[in-house]
């Protein structure tokens, strides 16, 4: 079996985290795949999937860790107009975190249900908001 | 902290005003922006609130005689102005070659209440202090109308540099002293040209949708600190500049966060982020 659903969102904030768990969890019923794996991909370069622990402490640690490692203020080879968009690309700090957190990530499914630690939580994550976003969730199996 | 206001947005992607993909796409090529995406109500709140912006002003082009085209016309600002009467200040375009462009403006003004004029010489191919023109800047010096200028360099198809040097823009000034006009982009690369003429001239605006090259805090420091002294704007011309973006082709976050961190002084940052336009506008 093969099941596939594209969810989109609006974004709000420049940088944001947006638990998507629950989401994943209602479309593997939906698939009515019992046992098999879920993936769930970004549609873009300067957004992430992140699986973590829904914490606000540790939502706080990861942004400034982020910040710190990817700071906005930095001489980026890609702040120049591009001619293919016609437009400026002033993004670079949000292609470089999208590329710390990944833009995907995958989970067994068994008897139905998404196999997943306890403490382990789905994030979408936006570095270049606001935006018009959009990620898929493809189950495939028996 | 006063209002904010964004004097120079092209709304041409609205959603409301995007109703299929080959509407979409003709405006994707008519203003080089090619990978534009229609924009939701919803999306452009989320940028104007994350930028800190409180208004914007939406500007159309008529380009009935050139191209056979608007790119936004006068009725479709008036409808997203009227979307959110609160954010959006509509301004008219009209193509001075139209034998009906005096009617049009005092159409846009009189009937549809918009709040300035929009003109383009590069790209609607005329000079400013063409005789043309008079009959135009008299209906806004009647209705009290400020004028925004495409100045400067344009990354738009059909338009050249022809047209658009800051001085060509002089004997307007001269000539209409009650006449608000605003050189748009600061009229880069002549920036200089355009300081010298705020210097002059009161009734002579710029604004600072200019990000060229670089990041908005690299490009800014090199134009407005290095090209221009670095106090020319804070101790001379803080009257005359505005913050515009040219959004979407520029990015309003960034472009607002370079600004409040270039070291004006708080009263200048309150002027050019928001009090100049309103004085603009009247």
């Amino acid at each position: 079996m093969f099941f596939h659903k594209r969810n989109t969102l609006l974004t709000n904030q420049y940088n944001q985290f947006i638990l998507i768990t629950d989401e994943v969890i209602a479309a593997v019923r939906e698939s009515g795949v019992r046992n098999g794996l879920v993936a769930v991909i970004s549609s873009h370069t300067t957004t992430g999937i992140m699986v973590n622990e829904a914490l606000e402490c540790l939502e706080s640690d990861i942004d400034n860790a982020l910040k710190r490692l990817v700071p906005e203020d930095h001489p980026y080879a890609h702040a120049r107009i591009l001619r293919s968009y016609g437009s400026t690309a002033g993004n670079a700090s949000g292609h470089l975190k999208s590329m710390l957190t990944g833009y995907s990530c995958l989970f067994p499914v068994v008897d139905g249900r998404i196999v997943k630690g306890e403490a382990q939580e789905i994030y979408f994550m936006e570095f270049d908001g606001p935006s018009q976003r959009s990620y898929t969730i493809t189950v495939q199996g028996e | 902290m006063g209002e904010v206001i964004d004097i120079h947005t092209h709304p041409a992607f609205f959603e409301a005003i995007c109703p299929n993909e080959e509407l979409l796409e003709q405006r994707r090529q008519a203003l080089g922006l090619y990978k534009a995406g229609a924009t939701s109500l919803a999306h452009i709140h989320n940028q104007m609130q994350c930028a800190g912006i409180d208004r914007l002003a939406l500007l159309p082009l008529d380009l009935t005689t050139q191209e056979n085209q608007f790119i936004v016309s006068n009725e479709e600002i008036r409808q997203l102005a009227d979307l959110d009467p609160r954010r959006f200040i509509g301004f008219a375009s009209v193509d001075p070659y139209r034998p009906d462009a005096a009617d049009a403006l005092e159409h846009a003004f009189g009937n549809l209440g918009l709040a300035g004029l929009k003109l383009h010489p590069s790209r609607q191919n005329f000079s400013p202090s063409s005789s043309m023109l008079d009959p135009i800047y008299a209906i806004c010096l009647r209705y009290n109308k400020p004028i925004i200028f495409h100045a400067g360099m344009s990354l738009e198809p059909n338009t050249s540099m022809r047209y658009s040097n800051p001085l060509e823009f002089e004997p307007v000034a001269a000539r209409y002293p009650k006449l608000r006009i605003c050189l748009a982009h600061f009229g880069f690369p002549w920036v200089l040209e355009t300081a010298a003429l705020l210097l002059k001239y009161p009734n002579m605006y710029a604004d600072t949708s200019l990000l060229y090259f670089d990041s908005a805090r690299e490009f800014y420091d090199h134009v407005f600190k290095r090209i221009l002294g670095e106090y020319w704007i804070d101790r001379s011309l803080r009257h005359q500049v505005m913050f515009g973006s040219n959004n979407p082709r520029f990015e309003q976050i960034r472009m607002v966060e370079a600004l409040r961190n270039i070291g004006w002084r708080a009263g200048t940052l309150d002027l050019v982020l928001g009090q100049n336009a309103l004085e603009f506008l009247g």
